[in-house]
């Protein structure tokens, strides 16, 4: 039996745009969207657990209604963990997304906890991707996905060391911290801070790496046209068009 | 995009043996199971909603690691209700177990429930297994299965009537309470082989294959081939065995060590 696929690493694989859809909650609110994500190529779900509820004991059933559809479960994780990493891998996802990381140090601790030895330390277990695969643990590294959030100015400072680190697929250049830590909280659109970023996915891009970014339908072209090729979109704005939508015309109905 | 099949009716109406596992009650440890059932040609999970705890708020995350492994979630329900029937279908079974069923009209409501018109009354939702299906509707009832429980002494008396209720799949006839209404409680693998419960039972199987219909039967591996000599297409056994006889063979090393 073979590994599943990792959509969104073969996507990245491929010099393809990888799209992720966050704002699900339930198994069987991803299941209801499979046909959806299915017919318009969204390749990953990306599952909340640095700020919301996902963790170990909701992840089996969370991963499992992104398998049957074929779309990557992308788990964002709350620390720079080498046991958190691999216990979310084990639990069912394809991706793991490492908030503030900052220097190459701090990369490689996410390779260590992602990867298995000799290229890191991810601890040997019967992973839920796993069942089945015999030679899961040979085959496992090429198909997990591994996303740092550049999100600190330090984390700008530090990008050439960071960039030069092996084995991360994704480095996810995100606004709302990065702006507060340049003391221009809430302020993503402040002229230092879009010329900061704009300059870190430049970078990425000249290093030979993939960045990821976080936007809607607004800002989707800019981030394209900075090489991003990785991106997270939330459905929050579509509930909100589409809510919109339909009051619209509820309001403007005449008989 | 094709409804997911259903690998007990398929095997069923092949003329071929169906085995499905009860014992299981957390999705995870289906999804782990999913490799040793395909590599044993199991065909289904048994999921218990009579007696233990499967309801609506778990039957996705149940039936879906089913489906991850093609293998059918068959769920029993604990009311003959044709609500309860539908919601259990529009959850992600793909195949539904009603207990007590012991005459015709019971048979029927269970196939109200489980059909849509014209063949019953079925309420229409956007169910689970038929997500990206434009026709579900149309292919449902095709590819649902309905087992009705032969297992009260009035069920056998009814017998004839009950076999002629068309689109009910199975006729699964249940030891422990066909004893119990016969006045004998005790132990269903062990009630199973007094003699006026097991002639009775042995009748039940050879009209309902005489009828040419499929009989379900339950039992470990000591009573399979009675049940497959008298004829039975589909089989309920329990985790509990295997675990029983994995345990005892592991301990015997260590004790014999």
């Amino acid at each position: 039996m073979q590994l599943r696929p990792n959509r969104a690493k073969d996507k990245l694989a491929a010099g393809e745009v990888a799209i992720v859809v966050g704002g699900m909650s339930d198994p069987d609110a991803i299941d209801a969207f499979g046909p959806i994500a299915a017919a318009n190529d969204i390749a990953g779900m990306w599952l909340e657990g640095e700020h919301a509820g996902v963790d170990a004991s909701t992840l089996g059933n969370l991963t499992r209604a992104c398998d049957l559809w074929g779309i990557s479960p992308v788990v964002r994780i709350n620390e720079n963990s080498q046991g958190l990493i691999y216990r979310t891998l084990d639990c069912g996802a394809q991706g793991i997304v490492v908030p503030h990381v900052n220097n190459a140090a701090e990369a490689r601790n996410v390779v260590d906890g992602g990867k298995f030895p000799p290229i890191g330390k991810r601890g040997a277990y019967t992973s839920r991707q796993g069942h089945g695969v015999a030679n899961y643990m040979n085959v496992a590294d090429d198909y997990s996905l591994l996303v740092i959030l550049i999100e600190d100015i330090i984390a700008y400072q530090n990008l050439d060391e960071i960039l030069e680190v092996d084995q991360i697929d994704v480095f996810f250049v995100a606004p709302s911290d990065f702006a507060a830590s340049m003391g221009h909280t809430g302020d993503i659109n402040h002229p230092e801070v879009v010329e900061t970023m704009n300059d870190a996915f430049r970078r990425i891009e000249a290093a030979g790496r993939n960045s990821g970014a976080t936007c809607g339908q607004g800002d989707a072209e800019r981030y394209l046209d900075l090489g991003a090729k990785f991106l997270l979109t939330s459905i929050g704005p579509w509930l909100a068009a589409g809510a919109a939508s339909f009051s619209d015309f509820v309001n403007n109905h005449s008989r | 995009m094709q409804l997911r099949p259903n690998r007990v009716k398929e095997k069923i109406y092949a003329g071929e043996v169906a085995v499905s596992v009860v014992g299981f009650t957390h999705p995870d440890d289906i999804d782990t199971f999913g490799p040793i059932a395909n590599a044993n040609g199991i065909d289904a999970v048994w999921l218990e909603g009579e007696h233990a705890g499967v309801d609506h708020a778990n039957l996705g995350n149940l039936t879906r690691a089913c489906d991850l492994w093609g293998l059918t979630p068959v769920v029993r329900i604990n009311e003959n209700s044709q609500g309860l029937i539908y919601r259990t279908l529009d959850c992600g079974a793909q195949a539904i177990a009603v207990p007590h069923v012991n005459t015709a009209e019971e048979a029927q409501n269970v196939v109200l429930g489980g059909k849509f018109p014209p063949i019953g009354r079925r309420g229409n939702y956007a169910s689970r297994q038929g997500h990206g299906i434009p026709n579900y509707m149309e292919l449902a009832d095709d590819h649902s299965l309905l087992i009705v429980f032969i297992e009260d002494i009035i069920a056998y008396q009814n017998l004839d009537e009950i076999l002629e209720v068309e689109h009910i799949d199975i006729f699964f006839v249940a030891p422990g309470d066909f004893a119990a209404s016969m006045g004998h409680k005790g132990i269903w693998d062990q009630v199973a082989n007094i003699p006026e419960v097991a002639q009775t039972m042995e009748d039940t199987f050879r009209r309902i294959q005489a009828a040419g219909k499929i009989a379900g039967a339950t039992c470990g591996k000591a009573g399979l081939q009675r049940y497959l000599d008298l004829g039975a297409k589909f089989f309920l056994t329990t985790t509990q065995e295997w675990l029983n006889d994995g345990a005892e063979s592991f301990m015997s090393i260590v004790k014999n060590h």
